[in-house]
């Protein structure tokens, strides 16, 4: 099967860039690199309950968290020798999540749908509020810390160290949590989304069934929190806060949840590009929330989901006929991308604090010109604002255009047809 | 007379101040088939809700193999042996067909909870899950998503899912509807086939199907059943013909 | 006893400031199946729409301007983005409404910045409206129950006894029946949308002057009101109410409390005992306020899954 040595041949290129990355990147990169694993399996992991069994949880925060606060208190207790060297450690934080995930999940999975979503962030926001004043178990205000001991041979004090040690656990939680779709449990979480009411007529215990796919997605979550652990070596209870919980949702979504390895890939680019657009804007959780909500609206199956969608149609109708659609389609959001960036800059700048400390109260002088793409642009000038309009204009000819001739390509025959 | 396997007494229903179900007596023999008709609102579905859990009774009793199962859930009667097809199609739409057999299937094989074993392994549930397929003739659609079949074909898949669990009492609710001439020949065939040996109760408006397949045949008005009897019975009693029947009576 | 007494009142208008904002949360639901996250989110955008006004249309002003903009918001939203995704199921349409409860967070943090912004009480209103003992009462918190109390009596005369009322509960439970008898049932679910947008508009509106205005006036309030909702029972009008009060006055009781677990223990002798083993025993109820509305929900889940006065799953 062709497609089948495709898809193999990417993982095998994938994983061979993975390994050689510590000797590609900067130090700065390579710690992206590591927070781009985590997000990758923290993804995958609340996939587990939401894009496969259907239940959307607001709230999987807690269980990384908890994850991170077991790894960093055995960190603490264990010294990475004995029994638990260091590169076992995320195994303290897969029990935590299990633990807690196996609690948490049989309240929440007593209700479906939207009770079980405001149960699951009710949770977590119980822990965010309790987490500070239990200040044994979380450190209150400055958090547990702790430090990575020398084991088995490695001092695991350089970053490449941590960065194989992480990466080593995500590929094997990875190829875990994809067998264990290949299992009879996983197989059910599908029915549980699909037709949980005909289950339970088919003679199955749905509660059952949903606290065990919760703690499957808790323990995974747990992993996630003990690497970021081991990286940070520190948890502070801010891990328990909504924004963690959100990015969950927003990563896998975008990323896809029809396709294993969407939500990884979903989290990988969005934590790549948090990071690698920080200096340049304050903007980026908009941008984000923007982009989910496109993709919610006009592109449910998300990014993997597209790429799919464009190989098939590569391989119906040939490379050539293929291009043009996507070149309209990368033309349309490049001009949107940057039509909306353009916008959001310039009132990030007009609003701002410092940039309202700077106008003078005679209403005569203009407002200083701000600056962006490395030109100065007058907030009192025309250009200022025709130009982002116009960007966003011509995107939307362009995405009009492109859908017209995806429709013209799908109405077509296929290549091979004579 | 084989005995009962199944029987309802005194059963009632009311939703609020309606009474939709109003103390139906019933009783259902371990190897027959038995049909239940009546008008349009007569509370058939409501029976079968009462029946499989879905809903439980506001009075009266319902006995299964000498145990009462009024009041639990639709799990625990299913495991007990009674299975139920649905009337509007109750399928995993975007699983395909292999694969809602498949976890129909799964139950009886103990495999509920199993995360430490790969299910494509198991030759057994494959076999299983390959025959039940041929029987519904769906076998050239296995790896089609259930939401994209034919209606007649979901029908199938229906029935074939509540047949997966190999149970001694089977509920058809309104197996045929939708289908063609053909299609319902079919199926009412094979309906007869794997409910030998089996209890079936089936509600359905195709009136040759009824009285070809049937053993008994009870008929419904208003949440009262008014007659139960052989077909040759049901067709000559006067109530039913006033309330039910009518004119359009086919010979 | 005073204190106890200012403590019930506080209490008591919290519990009606939440049920202004689950009011609309629990009908939208009844009608549209859809949780709508940014429920909350349009309770800050009513305060900050209000202050903004504020120094232009004054306060009264201000607040029926806020509320109209809120609710032309909530109409916008249902029109252009949840009517596109309504056929994917309701999965989906409360994803998107998280998305756009994200979006109006980053939207109110990029216009007004990430701080507190001075939304006070007009000067017409920041007086004592009674004393309780040594303290005075403020007549701004008895003004925001007023509004709660006067938003539920409108409300359910609205439904039970106007005609508009029977069309809304009529769509709600069969939306396609409504519509073969002729009403417009889109414009009916636009309309209610709208409609609960700007009662949360409204509670925003009199409120942030109150408690602080900031971005995370949402998230605060947002996690409240579904627990509320859970424990009231969705779609109960009558038991949002309930748990609304249940709640404020447990939370505001609470705080004013500065005994723990031990101090129990101590009763029976145990004090030292309790002191020893630490943790949550030790703790005192007023720093754990915040979690028991989150208990209380656990409680209900375990005893009585539908809520207080939600119909029986």
């Amino acid at each position: 099967m062709r497609t089948r040595t495709s898809i193999l041949l990417s993982l095998g290129l994938g994983l061979l860039i993975l390994l050689a990355l510590p000797w590609l990147l900067s130090m700065g990169l390579l710690n992206a690199a590591i927070q781009m694993l985590i997000a990758a399996l923290f993804a995958s992991a609340y996939n587990v309950v939401c894009g496969q069994a259907g239940m959307l949880s607001f709230g999987h925060a807690a269980y990384f968290g908890v994850g991170a606060f077991a790894t960093v208190h055995a960190m603490n207790a264990l010294g990475g020798a004995g029994i638990v060297p260091t590169p076992l450690l995320p195994l303290a934080g897969a029990l935590g999540g299990l633990l807690v995930g196996a609690i948490a999940g049989w309240f929440s999975t007593q209700r479906t749908g939207t009770y079980f979503a405001m149960i699951t962030l009710a949770i977590a926001e119980l822990l965010h509020a309790i987490a500070p004043h239990l200040k044994s178990v979380f450190g209150g205000e400055a958090g547990v810390s702790s430090m990575r001991m020398p084991s088995m041979g490695l001092t695991f004090g350089s970053t490449t160290e941590v960065y194989f040690l992480t990466l080593a656990w995500v590929l094997v939680s990875l190829l875990l949590l994809f067998l264990y779709t290949r299992t009879p449990l996983g197989r059910l979480a599908l029915g549980l989304r699909e037709n949980r009411h005909r289950l339970a007529f088919l003679g199955y215990d749905t509660h059952k069934l949903g606290v065990l796919v919760f703690s499957v997605s808790a323990m995974f979550s747990g992993i996630a929190g003990g690497l970021q652990v081991i990286n940070n070596e520190a948890a502070n209870y801010v891990l328990f806060e909504s924004g963690l919980s959100a990015a969950a949702v927003l990563n896998t979504y975008i990323g896809g949840v029809g396709i294993f390895l969407g939500p990884a890939l979903g989290a990988a680019l969005m934590t790549f590009f948090g990071y690698a657009v920080s200096d340049l804007t304050q903007s980026w959780l908009l941008y984000q929330g923007l982009l989910f909500v496109l993709v919610m609206m006009f592109m449910p199956q998300g990014i993997a989901g597209l790429i799919g969608t464009t190989a098939a149609l590569w391989r119906r109708c040939g490379l050539w006929r293929l291009l043009p659609v996507m070149v309209s389609f990368g033309g349309a959001a490049f001009l949107l991308a940057n039509g909306t960036a353009f916008t959001v800059e310039t009132l990030r700048v007009l609003f701002s604090r410092d940039y309202r400390a700077l106008l003078s109260t005679d209403p005569a002088v203009a407002w200083p010109p701000v600056t962006l793409y490395g030109v100065d642009w007058a907030p009192g000038a025309l250009l200022t604002w025709v130009t982002p309009l116009l960007l966003l204009v011509v995107g939307g000819v362009l995405v009009k255009i492109a859908r017209r001739q995806l429709q013209t390509l799908n109405d077509q025959p296929a290549k091979d047809t004579p | 007379m084989s005995e009962t396997i199944l029987s309802l007494r005194g059963l009632k229903k009311s939703f609020g101040p309606t009474e939709i179900i109003r103390g139906v007596d019933l009783e259902l023999r371990a190897d027959e088939r038995h049909a239940l008709i009546g008008p349009n609102g007569a509370g058939k579905s409501t029976l079968f809700h009462l029946i499989s859990g879905n809903l439980k009774p506001t009075a009266g009793e319902i006995v299964f193999q000498g145990q009462r199962i009024d009041g639990l859930s639709p799990q625990a009667i299913n495991r007990q042996g009674l299975a139920r097809s649905f009337q509007i199609t109750n399928i995993f739409p975007k699983l395909c067909v292999f694969e809602n057999l498949r976890l129909a299937v799964m139950r009886s094989h103990g495999l509920q909870y199993n995360f430490w074993r790969f299910i494509d392994s198991n030759r057994r549930l494959l076999e299983q899950t390959e025959r039940l397929l041929e029987q519904v003739r769906l076998q050239g659609k296995a790896r089609q998503l259930a939401a994209e079949l034919a209606y007649s074909e979901q029908r199938s898949l229906e029935i074939a899912m509540t047949l997966a669990c190999d149970p001694q009492v089977i509920l058809l609710d309104e197996p045929m509807a939708g289908m063609s001439n053909e299609e319902t020949a079919y199926t009412a065939e094979l309906i007869g086939e794997v409910t030998r040996g089996r209890a079936l109760f089936i509600v359905e408006h195709d009136m040759q199907v009824v009285f070809s397949i049937s053993d008994r045949i009870s008929v419904l008005v208003y949440g009262q059943v008014i007659a139960t009897g052989t077909p040759a019975e049901i067709r000559e009693n006067a109530a039913v013909k006033e309330a039910y029947l009518g004119e359009e009576v086919a010979a | 006893m005073d204190t106890l007494i200012v403590s019930l009142l506080n209490g008591t208008i919290y519990g009606l400031l939440l049920f202004m904002v689950s009011a609309g949360l629990t009908l939208i639901f009844g009608m549209m199946g859809v949780l709508n996250f940014a429920h909350a989110s349009f309770y800050m955008l009513g305060a900050y729409f209000a202050y903004s006004l504020g120094d232009v249309l004054g306060f009264w002003l201000a607040l029926v301007a806020a509320t109209v903009l809120v609710g032309f918001v909530g109409v916008v939203v249902e029109r252009f983005f949840l009517r596109r995704v309504h056929h994917h199921g309701h999965a989906h349409e409360l994803l998107l409404t998280f998305g756009l409860s994200f979006i109006i967070a980053e939207l109110i943090k990029l216009f007004f910045g990430n701080y507190p912004v001075n939304y006070r009480v007009p000067a017409s209103l920041d007086f004592s409206a009674f004393t309780i003992g040594v303290a005075n009462y403020p007549v701004y918190r008895v003004f925001m129950g007023a509004v709660a109390v006067a938003m539920f009596v409108v409300i359910y005369l609205l439904l039970t006894r106007t005609r508009v009322g029977i069309v809304v509960r009529s769509a709600i439970y069969r939306p396609h029946m409504a519509e073969a008898l002729g009403h417009n049932v889109p414009l009916v679910f636009m309309s209610v949308f709208g409609v609960g947008a700007a009662l949360a508009g409204l509670a925003g509106a009199v409120a942030g002057a109150f408690y602080t205005t900031n971005p995370n006036m949402a998230l605060e309030l947002g996690v409240m009101v579904f627990v509320v909702v859970v424990v009231g029972g969705l779609g109960s009008l009558e038991g949002a109410m309930l748990a609304s009060l249940l709640i404020g006055v447990i939370t505001s009781l609470a705080v004013s409390i500065d005994a723990s677990l031990a101090d129990l223990m101590a009763v029976f002798g145990a004090r030292e005992l309790a002191q020893s083993i630490g943790g949550l025993l030790t703790l005192k109820l007023s720093s754990l306020a915040a979690t028991l509305p989150f208990a209380l929900m656990l409680l209900v889940l375990l005893v009585r899954p539908s809520g207080l006065m939600g119909e029986k799953a």
